[in-house]
């Protein structure tokens, strides 16, 4: 067996409102060629001026991964032709990035493989994106929208050894971003990207020959991509063959991943000092502003979760795989503990609700789960609902109802309740009156219920007929256990 | 004073353009109308007459709105601005504009303007000479007196050295004093923009209009309370003068020249012409009696001087000339077959023989393994020569005390040079730039003004002065100049003040 060595190079695209070095709007799914301007298309003269909310979220991202935050960091100039770079060079971080030597644990499962690791994180740095170079037949065609986009890489250590931590760092990490809400981790529409790296070698031997793969735009891809690589190595070492150090390109149609390009024409870039913006020194201010734009973070909180509302492992990841759905939770949860409801009960019965109804109700609605922030089913109403099923005002089975009448028609439980007669029905007299009228109505099996020859397990079966005849005499509103309780003292009665 | 676009102006201005060639496009002809002055008021009244109702000219690597930004190139011949520098829109804001994009040697590289793919530039002293470079074109206009100043780039004396070739005043201001925005970039981390004046009081008055930070501009700034005031200033007019032998340097190259004929060149290339040694002397002797103190000074870094700043310029320039692909705008060949070969024909044929050097150079220097041997060296020389020039002058902070006011020394070795066989060569061209290139090393500003007029051609000096200090530069240039008019070529007619002062 090999040891194997994976890094990452995880790109996202910050939420900035503008591009990283100018005023125009960072979107680039617009009409191609709408958002750009004299300095992010390259004309003569002009200048960049850094966005500090860049560097803001950059910090943010580098805080959450434990990086240290140097007293100086600057920008440069990384030198390299293409027609979609309107400078021909990427104002980028080399010598001091934002974020250095930090590291982050992943935990968590892929498939049937069981993961918890810690993974060094080399640096984070800020740099710009370059536009998008479409070719069509004889022409190509050239949309800057995206050049000049806050960019943040993220650079890993070697330290996963299989595809599945690879994944599930991916996964963690978007996770980790959204929750910070500098990215919004759409890896289809590129605004989180990745590249792998990898090497195989007998174990203790260190470092191997370096492949990068490319073009992994799903955390599948990353997975199966080094599956690919760490399959196709082996089976090159086991032949005595040399691995080359090249760049491959995942094709996900073969499911393969092909040569790109070879390193010995690996391009120097001629790093330098960007000489137009200043060296960035933050001050007090601007890193206590970072600090108090953190906010718990995913693997901390589903802890803190488990531990404090009583959710299995399973069910407190899922509340926690979109901060809005937590936020909802733990809002929800707290309400219903004000009106009087035991902590664990209300986060049980909620976390219910949200994993299934709501997803299933918001998924009929074509939004997503993240979206429930915003959703009329807010936190106030989903207690209410709680502290209504609790108190037995309404049965398990009604309040799932219920859900479905709140969100289609923008209405509080108790008004969804009240209008539909939903209520149960636990008053012992009114239960009494109807159950004797069905037995009036049943005189026979009353009968057979009484007499002496009459089997138990032949008696209980007409208790249940009799039961199940005074719910549908009360419209299916009384209380069972209610039912139950005060049908079989009306039979000792009458048996008497 | 007053614009004053009669029919006599316009022949005037006609008759010197047809013999210097010093404008790119202008807009002589037309009927112009200055802005409205917007400016807020923190420009001097003072400095707002010499400004308001007034044309000036800009040199076309600076970008004007809607004219021409050809930098002197092919590549961007028929390129125009959709914007306005930072500067052009401040001196418009106080009621100047634009007459017209002066020529200039291309991108700024050169010493002569003849290294415009455009056009050539005469010296108004003398057709057959250059007018310097590479603000040649502006340094034209203003002797010939077609504007009263014009907007120029100095990223190693293309400001300085002209304005000497031609007889005017020419400033370099301390590095973040004027915002870079709209200045085609050669060497960020060199160059300012710069003036060129006819008188000292004009060019301290658009020095007061432009100057200032610019967010637009991140390496801009303000200047600091502690520096020395533009206007009435409160010290004494006798200042402290260090004056900077040329023998000493000449001999400090000349120690290190032996067995290369590339430094035989160079030693050659920094001795002082008869004719400006003269000047220069006289210089000396006229400061002295308007009763400042001169004493000689040396700064040994001086000698590394040339070798860092090319490294660092060529450095700069070969990543800021990378935009220049013809992709989204700029000269394109008929046919390529795919993106990269259009890149490779366009700077083919787009880039003139000196750009094409500068930008190997810069490659050469930039390579990844010989950073250290040549970026990095070229930094840590910079750094020592900031610091010898602080030990003179004081720091930009104004922490300590300054042992001078300011620093005297020549701008070039020779007047404006021929062309033909009396020309310098390019590499000469190169040399000769080690009295200029420092101020922009080290980031302080320096003020080139006519001494006296040699020979038939004006010889100008120049004063080096603490960060932040262009005040108190200006005095002494003005004092000057207050007793020695400055001196204007032949055929010249001021349009621009009441009073015409006689040549010299």
């Amino acid at each position: 067996m090999y040891q194997t060595f994976i890094g990452l190079e995880v790109h996202i695209h910050l939420r900035t409102q503008t591009k990283v070095f100018c005023g125009c709007r960072s979107a680039f799914g617009d009409t191609p060629n709408t958002n750009i301007c004299p300095v992010c298309m390259g004309y003569p003269g002009v200048l960049p001026s850094l966005n500090i909310e860049a560097m803001r979220m950059g910090m943010m991202v580098a805080r959450a991964l434990s990086c240290h935050i140097p007293e100086k960091t600057w920008f440069e100039r990384k030198q390299y032709f293409y027609p979609d770079m309107t400078k021909n060079y990427q104002i980028s971080q080399f010598a001091s990035p934002l974020g250095q030597q930090g590291y982050v644990d992943i935990e968590g499962k892929i498939g049937s493989a069981i993961i918890s690791k810690r993974v060094r994180i080399r640096e984070c740095h800020l740099e710009e994106d370059a536009g998008k170079m479409i070719h069509a037949g004889a022409v190509s065609r050239l949309d800057y929208n995206r050049a000049g986009v806050s960019l943040l890489e993220v650079v890993t250590e070697p330290d996963m050894e299989t595809g599945e931590e690879a994944e599930l760092f991916i996964q963690q990490f978007r996770r980790m971003v959204r929750y910070l809400g500098v990215c919004d981790g759409n890896m289809e529409e590129g605004s989180l990207r990745a590249d792998a790296n990898v090497s195989i070698n007998l174990p203790g031997e260190g470092l191997g020959k370096k492949v990068e793969i490319k073009n992994l735009n799903s955390s599948r891809f990353v997975r199966l991509g080094l599956a690919y690589e760490i399959s196709r190595q082996g089976d090159l070492m086991d032949a005595g063959k040399p691995i080359i150090q090249e760049t491959r390109l995942w094709n996900e149609a073969r499911n393969e991943t092909l040569p790109m390009r070879r390193k010995e024409n690996a391009q120097d870039y001629r790093y330098f000092p960007e000489p137009d913006l200043p060296i960035f020194a933050p001050d007090a201010a601007f890193l206590q502003s970072v600090d108090s734009a953190m906010v718990e973070l995913p693997l901390p909180r589903i802890r803190r979760i488990i531990s404090a509302y009583g959710l299995g492992e399973e069910q407190a990841g899922l509340i926690c795989e979109e901060k809005s759905l937590a936020d909802y939770f733990e809002t929800a949860v707290s309400q219903a503990e004000a009106a009087g409801l035991a902590k664990n009960d209300a986060g049980i019965k909620i976390a219910n609700w949200l994993l299934q109804d709501v997803k299933r109700i918001l998924g009929k609605e074509g939004m997503d789960i993240s979206d429930i922030g915003a959703f009329r089913l807010h936190p106030a109403r989903m207690a209410s609902l709680a502290v209504m099923t609790a108190a037995g005002k309404i049965s398990g089975k009604t309040a799932k109802q219920v859900l479905d009448a709140v969100a289609a028609e923008d209405k509080d439980p108790a008004v969804i309740v009240e209008e539909r007669g939903w209520q149960l029905l636990s008053d012992p007299a009114q239960i009494a009156c109807a159950a004797r009228t069905v037995m009036q109505t049943e005189a026979a099996a009353v009968t057979e219920i009484q007499a002496s020859a009459t089997t138990d397990k032949r008696r209980s079966a007409l208790t249940a007929y009799l039961v199940g005849k005074v719910l549908a005499a009360t419209g299916g509103k009384a209380d069972p256990k209610i039912v139950n309780s005060q049908l079989e003292e009306l039979l000792r009665e009458a048996a008497k | 004073m007053g614009y004053n676009p009669d029919k006599d102006f316009v022949q005037y201005a006609q008759a010197w353009e047809e013999k210097i060639q010093a404008f790119i496009e202008w807009r002589i002809g037309e009927e112009l109308l200055p802005a409205p002055v917007t400016a807020a008021g923190n420009i001097p009244e003072e400095a707002r007459t010499q400004i308001a109702g007034l044309p000036f000219a800009v040199k076309d690597n600076i970008a004007v709105r809607d004219l021409p930004l050809t930098c002197g190139s092919k590549l961007l011949e028929h390129f125009r601005s959709p914007y306005s520098a930072a500067v052009v829109r401040a001196l418009e804001a106080a009621g100047g504009f634009v007459l017209g994009k002066t020529n200039l040697d291309e991108f700024g590289m050169g010493s002569s303007t003849d290294n415009s793919a455009l056009k050539k530039t005469n010296n108004p002293w003398g057709i057959d000479r250059v007018a310097g470079g590479s603000s040649g074109g502006s340094a034209a206009a203003v002797a010939a007196g077609i504007v009263p100043y014009a907007l120029g780039t100095d990223t190693g004396g293309s400001v300085r050295q002209p304005a000497a070739f031609c007889g005017v005043v020419g400033l370099k201001p301390t590095y973040g004093a004027v915002s870079r925005l709209g200045l085609v970039a050669y060497a960020s981390s060199l160059e300012s923009a710069g003036i060129l004046a006819d008188t000292t009081e004009r060019c301290r008055a658009v020095f007061a209009c432009i100057r200032g930070r610019d967010p637009q501009d991140e390496t801009s700034h303000e200047t600091p309370e502690a520096a020395p005031a533009l206007y009435h200033a409160e010290t004494g007019r006798a200042k402290k003068i260090g004056v900077l032998s040329p023998e000493a340097i000449a001999r400090a190259l000349a120690a290190d020249a032996t067995g290369s004929e590339a430094l035989e060149i160079a030693v050659q290339a920094s001795i002082l012409e008869d004719e400006v040694r003269r000047g220069f002397e006289l210089a000396q002797e006229r400061l002295a009696g308007l009763g400042h103190t001169l004493a000689p000074v040396e700064i040994p870094s001086l000698k590394y001087g040339v070798p860092a700043y090319y490294t660092i310029a060529t450095a700069e320039a070969s990543a800021n000339l990378a935009r220049f692909d013809s992709i989204r705008y700029g000269a394109r060949p008929d046919w390529a077959k795919n993106p990269e070969e259009l890149i490779d024909k366009a700077r083919d044929a787009g880039f003139g023989a000196e750009v094409k050097l500068r930008i190997l150079l810069g490659t050469f220097v930039l390579r990844s393994g010989f950073q250290d041997r040549y970026y990095l060296r070229a930094q840590r020389i910079r750094a020592a020569l900031r610091r010898d020039f602080e030990s003179l002058l004081g720091d930009s902070g104004y922490t300590d005390t300054a042992k001078f006011d300011a620093l005297l020394m020549p701008v070039f070795p020779s007047r404006a040079f021929g062309r033909g066989p009396s020309s310098l060569s390019a590499f000469a061209q190169k040399a000769a730039d080690l009295y200029t290139c420092c101020a922009n090393l080290a980031g302080l500003p320096a003020l080139a003004f006519p001494a006296s007029v040699e020979g038939g051609l004006p010889v100008g000096v120049q004063l080096m002065g603490r960060a932040w200090a262009e005040g108190t530069l200006l005095d002494i240039a003005e004092g000057y100049e207050q007793a020695f008019p400055f001196p204007h070529p032949e055929g010249f007619q001021a349009f621009w003040r009441q009073v015409c002062t006689k040549p010299l």
